[in-house]
């Protein structure tokens, strides 16, 4: 039972990492607690939806769905949180605009389309378990593990090593001091937004193919799980919420295998308040939180 | 002299909206007291909770009066504020909010699993006793004090604690302390609330307590704006009414409800209530 | 068409006949609580149907009856404006619903007090009627129908279950307490008890604990979502067909079958109504609901449809809208609708049961269990 066990909180770990990766990043980076990140999350699974229902595959449907989520993450911050940037508005305002906006996103969807669960054409993806040795994973479980790790190395890569991210962490360090060498910081914040929400995008249609479920406030469900990810990880540290993730979802399970099913959630707030009141940067936290 | 029929008759339809206005305007005044320090912090529906939780047992199974039940439900909280306030107050912005927002969830856990707390059934059958009146004339003591000390030194301490907090502990004001008693002022008004609406409305579970209560009691402050107590309590007010005045919309009344917010946000930043109080010179 | 005019016919049998002559120039206001906004809006929006569906047929011959419908939004404060805003402002003489035992426990109190009959048709939790004398429901307690799913579990050689259920919400939380007595009392031995947030999409902790258990049977009381993810999960871990789940009410919906699909096969769960039915009542309801709507009943719509036609019966035996001869007119209903006879028992509960069937999940859809 124990190897399953631990498989099982990997894969769940891995969609915390997967949810939580853009999360930090926009967070991180733009200093905003934007609750309209789920949102993003919920959108890229419905984009996904619409296009294998008109007959595309999963190889469409994925890059489609980070596309049109992406866009949409760029469009809601150029207006509503570009202009409170520009106004120098506090923290407050910023996150009261994205709850406002999210609350009618949701609202809007579900109206449009009904509250309904929906699923993913069962052809897209077998949901059929492949076993070794006795413990059960499926391709979806599978594709979700390997994505994460390969967005999280490739968004370290972008923000280490390209000039991209060279001025992505100007601006996250100091927005002030690097526009002023020049940096477009308007662009930054743009870019990152798309970023972060093309992974939110291809993070939707993955955990909604392993869960088999599709519907309006799928993102919402995940947000709380990603506030304790991104604490944990450390504020805008990719690598950590990579890792934040995967251990979280391991504790979550050993916890309802071992302990109680019912302190699952319990145990995972409860460590997100211990962690903040002895190590606030973060599990792997140097002091300064602000890093890319 | 007896009140006409269809004057009793509207009263009874909105009697619920009346006492949700007087509640909410609470909770307003309990976030207010800690933005207005500079706090973000999201605790306010769970100490809500511990005080209607700490009042409903109290009633149901000591059956205790209800003046007795009151200031046990600003104690519990209290307590509590205690208890997680040292750790907690140290971290500030997001930090201070996700903190708060992990308490909640914590607390919530626990009533689900502790079966003496009645689990997701909740607890029912408690008493109306709490009388509309004293809702607002409690809330019209809370705007009092804090109109109050807001004019005085400790306003102005706090005011310099929110627009710089380093330049506030230069200038001598000691910011640990009046985090904390902000903290526990925040604690008593949320848990007085609590026991105000558990008190009339007969139940309470433990699902009335959680990220989206905490999220509601924060947009009141906000969208009302903290330039003065009396702000918060219009926001609250408003974001109250909106859903009723908007009833029969469906899913509509969520979409305009979100729209408000984001439009008082970008074109009122300061709130609805731009105006500041005036303090009296040092 | 033919088949609309049966149910026509068959309305007029049961109800206009009864309805004195006086009614027709004055209809007596009903008012209706549904969740018509956010997650849970699917309920509403079906149990509205079902009423809306009857009034039709009560109203072919003249206006007799007159409905308001509030949005309860899923809240205990919406649940409780809407009912005030109905019986304050409106005049209803009695009101249908809420749609979820939580709301109930809110709303009803103040219905009751005000002394307007309030009939719950989807509030199955235990204790719904104690809230006082106005307060009926039509909707089958989980207490008398997983006796009876147990029994056929029992009958299928069933000796060790494992539970599940959703611990954060009342009607899941009550289904499991009745899961676990029903259980005990039918000489199961219970291998353990696993819960899950209503919210999850993550049940293989629990699950993989289970399966290594090797339990004969597993017991699930939660909302179809959840239900859902749990079978799709199941499968996903290796549970077979050796492996019995049992439903509790919440896994009577056909959103199972498009949900999990294939994953929920073999699944049996008991019910009040089932599509299939044979009676011409039920067949005509059928029909006309189609006719209607354009899509399949539920058991939310079937229980709705009754729960007006019985609500039409009182206020006829009441021969005018006086909230305190309207109770009285349903505590004499004496009804036969599409879930089979009906009266109210003492407790303003269902007063049997026999109307039961035990269904099974098979190729997405529900039958009766082999």
């Amino acid at each position: 039972m124990l190897p399953q066990q631990l498989v099982n909180g990997v894969l769940l770990g891995a969609t915390y990492a997967l949810f939580a990766l853009g999360f930090t990043l926009m967070f991180g980076v733009l200093r905003v607690i934007n609750l309209t990140y789920g949102f993003y999350f919920t959108a890229g699974a419905f984009v996904a939806w619409f296009v294998t229902r008109a007959g595309g595959g999963l190889w469409l449907a994925l890059p489609a769905a980070a596309l049109a989520s992406g866009v949409i993450a760029v469009v809601v911050d150029a207006l509503l949180l570009t202009r409170l940037r520009r106004a120098r508005a506090d923290e407050l305002a910023s996150l009261m605009v994205t709850l406002g906006a999210v609350l009618a996103l949701y609202a809007a969807l579900a109206a449009l389309l009904g509250p309904d669960i929906r699923r993913l054409p069962p052809a897209v993806l077998g949901n059929e378990a492949i076993s070794l040795d006795g413990v059960r994973v499926t391709q979806a479980q599978l594709l979700i593990l390997g994505a994460s790790v390969v967005l999280a190395g490739g968004l370290v890569w972008l923000v280490r090593f390209s000039r991209l991210g060279l001025a992505i962490r100007a601006v996250a360090e100091n927005p002030d001091a690097a526009g002023l060498m020049g940096i477009d910081t308007a662009r930054v914040a743009a870019l990152v937004s798309f970023v972060s929400g093309t992974l939110a995008g291809a993070g939707g249609v993955l955990i909604g193919l392993a869960f088999n479920a599709i519907h309006p406030y799928m993102g919402e469900a995940m947000m709380l799980r990603g506030f304790v990810v991104v604490i944990l990880g450390g504020l805008g540290d990719i690598f950590g919420a990579l890792v934040a993730g995967l251990l979280l979802g391991v504790i979550e399970v050993l916890t309802a295998g071992y302990l109680a099913s019912g302190l699952k959630e319990a145990v995972a707030f409860a460590i997100l308040v211990l962690v903040l009141w002895t190590r606030p940067a973060g599990l792997f936290g140097r002091p300064v939180a602000r890093r890319v | 002299m007896s009140v006409p029929p269809w004057l009793s008759d509207l009263f009874w339809t909105y009697q619920n909206v009346v006492v949700s206005l007087g509640v909410n305007g609470l909770l307003a005044l309990s976030m207010y007291v800690v933005l207005a320090a500079g706090q973000l912090s999201l605790g306010q529906a769970a100490f809500m909770g511990l005080g209607a939780y700490a009042s409903a047992l109290l009633t149901l199974r000591l059956h205790a009066p209800f003046w007795a039940v009151l200031p046990a439900a600003m104690l519990v909280p209290v307590a509590f504020a205690l208890l997680v306030g040292g750790p907690t107050l140290r971290l500030a912005g997001v930090y201070l909010a996700i903190a708060t927002i992990g308490l909640g969830e914590v607390l919530r856990a626990v009533y689900l699993n502790v079966d003496a707390l009645g689990g997701a059934l909740g607890l029912s059958g408690i008493p109306e006793a709490a009388p509309l009146w004293l809702i607002y004339a409690l809330l019209a003591a809370a705007l009092l004090v804090f109109w109050r000390i807001g004019r005085s030194r400790v306003g102005r301490a706090m005011e310099a604690m929110r627009s710089d907090e380093t330049a506030a502990l230069a200038m001598g004001v000691n910011v640990r302390r009046y985090r904390l008693a902000t903290l526990v002022a925040s604690a008593a008004l949320a848990g007085l609330a609590g026991a105000l609406s558990a008190h009339s409305t007969d139940f309470i579970g433990p699902n009335d307590y959680g990220f989206e209560p905490a999220v509601s009691i924060l947009s009141f402050a906000l969208l009302g704006g903290i330039g003065s107590p009396i702000a918060p309590v219009v926001g609250a007010v408003v974001l109250t009414l909106l859903p009723e005045l908007m009833r029969g919309f469906a899913e509509l009344r969520l979409i305009l409800n979100g729209v408000v917010i984001v439009l008082a946000v970008l074109f009122l930043p300061r709130g609805l209530v731009a105006w500041r109080m005036r303090r009296r010179a040092a | 068409m033919r088949r609309r005019d049966v149910t026509r016919a068959l309305a007029a049998l049961t109800v206009a006949a009864a309805l004195p002559a006086r009614a027709q120039d004055a209809p007596v206001r009903v008012g209706l609580v549904a969740i018509l906004s956010g997650p849970n809006a699917a309920y509403g929006t079906a149990i509205r149907a079902g009423v809306e569906l009857a009034l039709d047929q009560v109203n072919t011959k003249g206006k007799r009856i007159a409905l308001t419908v509030a949005d309860s939004g899923g809240t205990k404060d919406g649940a409780i404006n809407a009912a005030r805003i109905l019986i304050g402002r409106d005049k209803v003489a009695a009101i249908i619903g809420p749609t979820l035992s939580n709301e109930m426990f809110a709303m009803g109190p103040v219905t009751n007090g005000r002394g307007i009959p309030t009939i719950g048709t989807s509030t199955t939790a235990n204790g719904i009627t104690d809230i006082g004398p106005f307060i009926f429901r039509t909707a089958l307690p989980e207490a008398d129908v997983i006796p009876v799913t147990m029994k056929k579990a029992v009958s299928r050689g069933v000796k060790t279950i494992a539970l599940m259920y959703a611990n954060d919400d009342a009607f899941s939380k009550s289904g499991f307490e009745v899961m676990q007595s029903a259980a005990t009392a039918a000489g199961l031995k219970i291998l353990t008890t696993e819960s899950f947030g209503s919210k999850d999409t993550d049940f293989s902790a629990q699950l993989t604990k289970i399966k290594a258990l090797k339990p004969d049977a597993v017991g699930i009381s939660a909302l179809v979502e959840p239900v859902s993810g749990v079978l799709l999960q199941a499968r996903q871990l290796g549970f077979g067909t050796e492996t019995l789940f049992i439903g509790g009410n919440g896994s009577n919906s056909p959103k199972l079958g498009q949900i999990a699909g294939a994953a929920a096969d073999g699944l049996i769960v008991g019910s009040p109504w089932f599509i299939g039915k044979p009676d011409p009542a039920n067949q005509a309801f059928v029909a006309a609901f189609r006719a209607k709507y354009n899509r399949d009943p539920d058991q939310f719509a079937a229980q709705a449809y009754d729960t007006l036609f019985i609500l039409a019966a009182a206020i006829a035996h009441a021969g005018n809208a006086d909230p305190e001869r309207i109770r009285n007119g349903l505590l004499r209903t004496d009804y036969t609708g599409v879930m089979g006879p009906f009266r109210f028992d003492a407790k303003r509960n269902p007063a049997s049961a026999e109307g039961v069937v035990v269904l099974e999940m098979h190729g997405g859809t529900f039958r009766i269990a082999p």
